[in-house]
């Protein structure tokens, strides 16, 4: 218990600047033109979908879920975020769509502004964080793009 | 394609309605006369006669509130009956009411249709309409005659020569295209009116059904756009790149409100509907969307979660006096204000899913027409007797449907895919 403390304790020493502690500081990812012949190096990361793949990774996920139709970000999904923003952070060159998605059972046009809202929430806090404005665009698709009950959640997406 | 329809008679002096008792009032519909059988570009004028003599029956049978007796052949009177009927003779039919009229051919290859509407059991006429049209277009001259025979039955203007715009959707999941339909409000003359290409939602028709103002997220976001039905022309509402949704028409057809969304609080703008600058008419923290014009363009109903869920508000067309009028137990949201002024059609949000009401402007006298869980997009009918919805059926699936405000069942619209988010324009010019 006193061990675990301590742990915590220095983790949080070694990332001041972020409020949210983690567990696996992620590693930069090298983008490496693939080789035509041999052995590929590593790591190898190319294209747009093994980036997405990295970010996945890194990131723990690239969607953040919200309750009802709020665009309040619970501890969890802060995590999520703060991972998401260093990743964002060490790829500066990347921009990232933010999709905003609304419950099922909600309305169409309140489900699009409810999508818009969580949206933005989830770019609010990712500049809080330290990423360029620059790199965030933001999309709701309402209810439009259900993916099963659990829609409330907001999606970042790479996009380049 | 603008119909070109020249008043033969614009009269209709309404006298008051003959259905202020409860019982549904029984029309006869005689076949149409000719003054002469001449061959049109349409067919002859015996045929026309007939055929327009179905669709007017047609018409009145597919409403709730008035009964029309079935066309018979055997019931033909001559040319000059057409405005001086024997009324005994269809009162001993069981008929309130009679319709009779015209079909003529002119020189210029044109159609002269009439219409007139008899109260045979005080043997007085009621109103009367007529029109000249090109031969092809009898069935608009048809629809407007149907409209004398309802309005002049139940004070109410008909619903028969009025357009529908929905969306339609084929396939499912993301393969699913979305594109927006507009037809007759008879089901014919049904078109696609956008590709496919982008997602489209909210279809909304101008009062007279000439221009459609929708969402469509070309350029990535939902943003609205208008369009010219003639000529298939479209343009953004507003420039600039703020998601934009929920637009409808005022009432005169000259404004359109819409909702858009900046840092993620989402407001109520108009702005003309030719463009221009909008003007913002809300500001509370939350969501303000949903916006409806009432029949005079004085003030506007709408819907907002600035209280913590959606409830309807009501507030002058500028924005000043916003009030909130539903206070009962579940969210309410997406009302329309009807076209006599006297209700908000709305979605009820709870625990048994979504499901369509009406109930006064007050908020009083509530009721649930539909079983839902998953009725939303209530539009009126411009009779204010009637309302399409949209009807989803599970799986991403959804139909559009009718119901009368007065109680009823649902009836399914038949239309050649899966549908929703369905409009219903004032009547045509």
């Amino acid at each position: 218990m006193r061990r675990l403390m301590i742990m915590v304790a220095v983790i949080a020493g070694m990332a001041p600047s972020a409020s949210f502690a983690q567990l696996r500081v992620p590693t930069i990812v090298q983008r490496v033109i693939p080789a035509t012949r041999g052995r590929p190096q590593q790591p190898v990361v190319v294209g747009i979908d093994a980036l997405r793949a990295d970010f996945r990774l890194r990131a723990g996920s690239d969607t953040v879920y919200f309750g009802g139709d709020s665009g309040l970000l619970s501890a969890p999904t802060r995590a999520t975020l703060a991972a998401q923003a260093q990743w964002l952070m060490r790829h500066s060159e990347m921009v990232v769509q933010i999709e905003g998605h609304a419950d099922p059972a909600d309305t169409r046009d309140h489900a699009l502004a409810v999508g818009a809202r969580r949206a933005e929430a989830v770019r609010q806090f990712l500049i809080l964080l330290g990423v360029p404005a620059g790199q965030l665009t933001t999309v709701s698709y309402g209810k439009e793009r259900a993916a099963g009950a659990a829609n409330s959640r907001a999606v970042t997406v790479l996009v380049r | 394609m603008k119909l070109r329809m020249t008043a033969l008679i614009v009269a209709a002096m309404f006298a008051a309605p003959l259905a202020a008792q409860h019982t549904v009032p029984v029309i006869a519909v005689p076949p149409l006369a000719t003054p002469e059988d001449k061959e049109t570009s349409a067919g002859s004028t015996l045929s026309l006669a007939w055929q327009a003599t179905q669709l007017i029956a047609s018409d009145l049978q597919s409403a709730a509130d008035v009964m029309a007796l079935s066309p018979d052949q055997k019931d033909f009177y001559s040319y000059p009956e057409v405005t001086a009927p024997t009324h005994s003779r269809w009162r001993a039919k069981g008929a309130k009411a009679l319709l009779t009229g015209f079909v003529q051919a002119r020189p210029d290859g044109r159609l002269a249709v009439g219409c007139y509407v008899y109260d045979v059991e005080k043997g007085r006429e009621l109103g009367r309409t007529g029109f000249v049209v090109p031969a092809g277009e009898w069935r608009r001259a048809a629809h407007k005659c149907s409209g004398l025979a309802y309005q002049s039955l139940t004070g109410a203007p008909g619903i028969f020569d009025t357009r529908i715009a929905y969306v339609a959707k084929t396939g499912l999941g993301t393969a699913q295209v979305a594109r927006v339909a507009v037809m007759d409000g008879d089901g014919l003359n049904h078109d696609y009116v956008t590709t496919g290409d982008t997602l489209v939602l909210t279809p909304r028709l101008s009062p007279n059904g000439e221009r459609l103002a929708f969402v469509s997220f070309t350029g990535g976001k939902p943003n609205v756009r208008v369009m010219d039905l003639a000529s298939n022309d479209q343009r953004p509402l507003v420039p600039g790149d703020a998601i934009s949704f929920s637009p409808r028409y005022s009432p005169d057809g000259s404004r359109i409100l819409f909702s858009m969304t900046q840092a993620g609080n989402t407001d109520i703008y108009v702005v003309n509907a030719t463009g221009g600058f909008p003007q913002r008419l809300t500001s509370a923290p939350g969501i303000d969307t949903s916006a409806s014009f009432s029949p005079d363009g004085s003030r506007i109903l709408f819907e907002s979660d600035r209280s913590g869920f959606q409830q309807l508000y009501i507030m002058n067309a500028n924005g000043s006096d916003q009030r909130r009028i539903t206070f009962g137990g579940g969210w309410y949201a997406a009302p329309e204000w009807s076209p006599d002024g006297e209700r908000v059609a709305f979605v009820r949000r709870g625990s048994d899913g979504l499901r369509v009401g009406v109930m006064k402007v007050d908020g009083s006298d509530l009721q649930i027409l539909t079983s839902g869980p998953r009725d939303e997009g209530p539009s009126w009918a411009v009779s204010s007797r009637e309302l399409l919805f949209q009807r989803g059926e599970g799986f991403g699936r959804s139909s559009i449907y009718r119901v009368g405000v007065n109680g009823g069942q649902p009836r399914k619209v038949t239309v050649p895919q899966d549908a929703g988010d369905p409009d219903w324009s004032g009547a045509r010019d």
